[in-house]
């Protein structure tokens, strides 16, 4: 399969700390995930990807236009569709209407396919019944699925999506989890998270990051395996563990090299993202 | 991107086609449409459109007596739509920070349509604005030149001011919101602006070129002026408007990242008609355009063409001729009162003006002193009619304008009630001639040069005579015009002729003389 | 932020020996959140405005009032966004009630109001200085609009930014009472001998807007149905990180 991005020595300093330090990467259709501690430097990817930022060095193409020169910019926006992490709305315009708006930003003019772009997309985000209501009198779980509207809209072939499951309820997380699944099909989907649940249920693949690195790339099921014969519990804290925390049973459940003996656990994804994270500040975040 | 990249090679894209999109230019128009339509659901700009609207049509039904000058109501309808603008120009700087305020900025920055082509849709979204005042100006000159009698031709450049006075508000928002992205920068931008406007620039008495960088130059005078006597660089003020427009869209679009070169070219060619248009709107009244004032206010006649109809004849500035057939009933009509040699004696209606002051002066008409000439002015219509039939009469009674100014005795009984009798409601045209609207006691009386002064005994016999029959009256006034129209004939003589009682008790100062 | 205690078991007092302490600490934290460019912008355009007559050779009352009026104008406009608290919502729920911390901001702009209005009148030439009771009876009415403005926004729609709908709104308003018709006229001017029957009705709009400003300050206790329609904060799946 074609890579659909490709993007290679990526490099971005905020001041003197690096925010992204020489990342490649390839992505193909389907949902990958973006997994990383805060800091990590998966929004700055997510930005210098969307074109919102541009890169110190490096380049990248999404579906084969490169936005070095102002027309492969150009192309490539109007392939895009970005969530980011705190999608800012206009509180006195309707679902529909901040939606139609975003439409008319990504060149659709005519105004009756226009339309039936907005409701399609409204539609598919259950929107629907809400689409005449202001934003400023919806939920945020429906203002977070406006803003997924707004990505949506168009149909682009890469879609990137900031944190998009944060203040959801586990209801409207299952909801938006489908919606970014059936958004996969047939287009390419890089998707940041804290949550290893989404990566778990949705990725088709998983990239974790720290300290703006690319530190795993493979399937969910690679990333789990990391963790094969590494997770054990234990009445204590084992002082050897890379990452250790009490469970609710009262034991602890420790991810490292075991001791002898140990009573080893079935890994989670969780547990070798955490594995992954060799050295990192795992503590906070895993909380 | 910076130049720091290494190209690699592409590859091959590796899915359908984009689906279907317009182009740029659309994709403008599109947002223009859509922030248009937002701009109209704010609710001080529908305020404030509805005020607009409804003062125009209130000032249109104001003086439905007036008979319009289409160089001068070309001019009228560039202050209202002031009212407009301003709330446009709040609105409109609200709309462009309204992604910035919400946060929306990081959304929408990486979509195709880029900020500068945003501002040049919001500077759009004006525009059905401007062509709805440009559609009440039209309509008020339409009303105008529909109306009886209309005189001259409306300048376009006069009345392209109003919706370019609405673009330019517009689009002073936009380039605002580009230069200082703070919302409390408008309101108080706006009041700076009315101050500088109001009360620095545009204000008579100011230098002619500063008067002029204001958006709307007024210059209400007393009476209209014959257009080309006006003397206002008005294509200059509409190209200097024009050109502003459109120089602040290029700043507003080169703020937000729009450089390209047919934008620069834009600008440059922008500026050079803003300049032009200041450069010629700037120069005061030229010595030729004094000389022809002074002409016409002096030596009307060197500029006037004149028919005669009937005893009369008329002369008119060029673009009066139609007012003619309206001055000829009422001289008409006051003729056939009178008698002896006046009844069929020979008049010369004259037009004139006081232009030497240009368009703000204020001043009334030198009676003339060229007997059997009866003045009337660029003004018709309402109280204008019975003014002019005063004049008539009191030219028919004393001879020529000069004298009226020693009338004082009987003889001013006799001007009134011709001029009153001819006209259709006697005694509303009386109260309306009086500068008090008053009926009785004594009160100074409008004509179309200088006014007269009629006493209490005086307007007493006036309203007695008007108050009887054509018929009981104007026997005797024929019979006797000699003598009530020779100077020194008293009120009471006049009085006793016309059969009228005296009054109750002895009045002492029966004649406005003694006043 | 650190000057407010956080109040321990101990503070259980009633609230009227509590007050006190708590506006004091706050004084400075709320000083410093005040929206100063907004304020800044308008007293300087205000002072420019009120200086202007001294571009002039002979300049007359009228001048005086004229642009007297317009720098309270351009202040009261600064002035509108004093309440604007991004983080309002928040603030909604202290135990420090909404008068309290609305009238401290009032408070501390006061002296403020006062040192610029008195530069202002300064500023205007001797020769161009209209009657200074009734201009400041002008300028005091078109402030408390400007503040009964917002103070009614962020009750009864319970925006956290209301500063923006105030000025326009206190804008609007002022281009409106150009147009009043002269038996309700307030932009009279000095030589008018409706001067003073104007002024008692600025004292009739100084009256109103105090009196609304100080019924807005209040928090409503009982659910109000059109506030509760407008704003319902719909559960508790807030936005993201807001």
């Amino acid at each position: 399969m074609f890579p659909t991005v490709s993007a290679s020595g990526l490099t971005l300093r905020y001041g003197g700390t690096p925010a992204l330090d020489d990342v490649s990467l390839r992505l193909e259709e389907g949902v990958t995930g973006l997994l990383g501690p805060n800091g990590a430097g998966k929004t700055t990817l997510l930005r210098v990807l969307a074109t919102a930022v541009p890169a110190d060095r490096g380049v990248f193409t999404v579906l084969g236009h490169d936005p070095g020169t102002a027309a492969g910019r150009q192309n490539l926006r109007r392939e895009l569709g970005y969530l980011p992490q705190t999608p800012g709305f206009h509180p006195d315009f309707t679902a529909f209407a901040f939606v139609d708006y975003v439409a008319i930003l990504k060149e659709m003019t005519d105004r009756s396919a226009r339309h039936r772009e907005v409701s399609r997309v409204l539609q598919a985000v259950g929107l629907s019944d809400v689409r005449g209501k202001r934003i400023k009198r919806l939920s945020g779980g429906m203002r977070q699925r406006v803003a997924l509207a707004a990505a949506l809209v168009g149909d682009p072939g890469f879609l990137v999506l900031d944190e998009p499951t944060v203040g959801l309820d586990p209801q409207q997380r299952m909801r938006f989890r489908e919606l970014v699944a059936e958004a996969g099909e047939g287009r390419t989907v890089l998707l940041s998270t804290h949550q290893t649940e989404d990566v778990a249920m949705l990725c088709r693949r998983v990239i974790v990051m720290s300290s703006g690195r690319i530190r795993f790339d493979g399937t969910p099921a690679e990333l789990t395996a990391r963790a094969a014969g590494r997770v054990w519990s234990s009445a204590e804290r084992d002082p050897g563990a890379r990452a250790g925390w009490r469970t609710g049973l009262g034991s602890f459940r420790n991810v490292g090299d075991p001791p002898e003996g140990a009573e080893l656990l079935e890994p989670t994804l969780e547990d070798g993202y955490l594995f992954t994270l060799d050295g990192e500040p795992v503590r906070e975040a895993a909380a | 991107m910076s130049d720091t990249l290494t190209r690699t090679t592409t590859e091959a894209p590796a899915r359908k086609p984009v689906p279907a999109r317009g182009s740029g230019t659309k994709a403008v128009l599109a947002l223009a449409r859509f922030e248009a339509r937002e701009l109209a659901l704010q609710i001080p700009v529908v305020a404030f459109l509805a005020l607009y609207l409804g003062l125009t049509g209130w000032s249109l039904y104001k003086n439905p007596d007036d008979f319009p000058v289409l160089h001068d109501v070309d001019r009228a309808t560039q202050s209202l739509p002031l009212l407009l603008s301003v709330m446009l120009f709040v609105c409109v700087n609200r709309a462009v920070l309204r992604s910035r305020r919400r946060g929306t900025d990081q959304q929408f920055d990486v979509l195709v349509v880029e900020p500068w082509r945003r501002t040049v849709a919001h500077a759009l979204s004006v525009v059905p604005f401007a062509v709805i005042t440009a559609l009440v100006v039209l309509a008020e000159v339409y009303w105008a030149a529909s109306r009886p009698g209309p005189a001259g031709h409306p300048s376009p450049a006069e009345l392209a001011v109003g919706p370019l006075t609405v673009l330019l508000s517009g689009v002073l928002g936009v380039l605002l919101a580009r230069l200082v992205p703070t919302v409390f920068a408008a309101p108080l931008f706006a009041i700076a602006a009315f101050v500088l406007t109001g009360t620095i620039m545009s204000v008579s008495g100011n230098p002619h070129w500063l008067q002029w960088l204001g958006p709307v130059v007024m210059e209400i005078g007393a009476a209209p002026l014959p257009s080309d006597l006006l003397g206002r660089p008005a294509g200059w003020h509409a190209l200097y408007l024009a050109g502003l427009v459109v120089l602040m869209v290029c700043l507003a679009v080169l703020r937000s990242g729009g450089r390209t070169v047919p934008v620069k070219a834009v600008t440059a060619l922008a500026l050079a008609a803003t300049v032009a248009g200041v450069y010629g709107q700037s120069p005061s009244e030229s010595e030729e355009l004094r000389a022809a004032r002074l002409e016409a206010t002096r030596h009307p006649e060197k500029v006037q063409s004149c028919v005669d109809r009937g005893t009369a004849a008329y002369c008119f500035f060029p673009e009066w001729e139609t007012r003619v057939k309206d001055w000829q009933p009422v001289v008409q009509g006051v003729q056939s009162l009178a008698g002896g040699p006046a009844a069929a004696a020979r008049l010369t209606v004259r037009q004139r003006v006081d232009a030497r002051y240009g368009l703000e002066s204020q001043g009334s008409l030198e009676p003339a002193s060229e007997p059997g000439q009866v003045t009337v002015g660029t003004r018709w219509g309402g109280n204008r009619i019975p003014e002019f039939a005063v004049g008539v009469a009191s030219v028919l009674v004393a001879g020529d304008e000069e004298s009226v100014l020693d009338m004082c005795d009987g003889r001013v009984v006799t001007t009134m009630w011709l001029a009153l009798r001819s006209q259709p409601e006697p005694m509303t045209a009386l109260r309306n001639l009086r500068i008090d609207d008053s009926v009785k006691g004594s009160a100074i009386v409008l004509a179309p040069t200088d006014p007269l002064a009629m006493s209490t005994e005086q307007t007493r016999i006036v309203s007695e005579l008007l108050r009887r029959p054509r018929y009981s009256v104007i026997p005797k006034v024929k019979a006797h015009w000699r003598e009530l129209t020779a100077p020194g004939t008293t009120t009471a003589r006049v009085a006793e002729i016309l059969g009228v009682p005296a009054a109750p008790q002895g009045t002492k100062e029966d004649d406005s003389c003694a006043q | 932020m650190r000057a407010v205690a956080v109040p321990g078991p101990d503070l259980k007092e009633p609230t009227r020996v509590r007050t006190y302490p708590v506006v004091r600490a706050l004084l400075r934290p709320v000083a410093h959140m005040l929206p100063h460019r907004a304020l800044a912008a308008g007293s300087v355009l205000g002072l420019l405005l009120a200086a202007v007559p001294r571009l002039y050779e002979r300049p007359d009352a009228e001048l005086g009032v004229g642009l007297l009026r317009a720098a309270a104008l351009a202040f009261a406009l600064g002035a509108a966004f004093l309440l604007d608290d991004p983080a309002r919502h928040i603030t909604a729920a202290v135990p420090t009630g909404r008068a309290v911390r609305v009238g401290l901001r009032m408070a501390l702009v006061a002296p403020l109001a006062v040192l610029w209005w008195t530069a202002a009148l300064l500023l205007v030439p001797e020769a161009a200085r209209p009657p200074v009771g009734a201009m400041t009876l002008e300028a005091a009415a078109t402030l408390a609009l400007a503040l009964a403005a917002a103070t009614a926004a962020v009750r009864f729609s319970g925006q956290s930014e209301p500063g923006l709908g105030a000025a326009g709104g206190l804008l609007a308003a002022a281009v409106a009472a150009t147009l009043l018709p002269v038996p309700l006229g307030l932009l009279v001017p000095v030589a008018d001998p409706g001067w003073d029957s104007a002024h008692q009705r600025w004292a009739a709009v100084l009256a109103g807007a105090v009196l609304v400003c100080a019924y807005c300050m209040r928090e409503a206790v009982r659910p109000n149905a059109s506030r509760a329609a407008l704003t319902s904060p719909s559960g508790t799946s807030g936005p993201p990180r807001r």
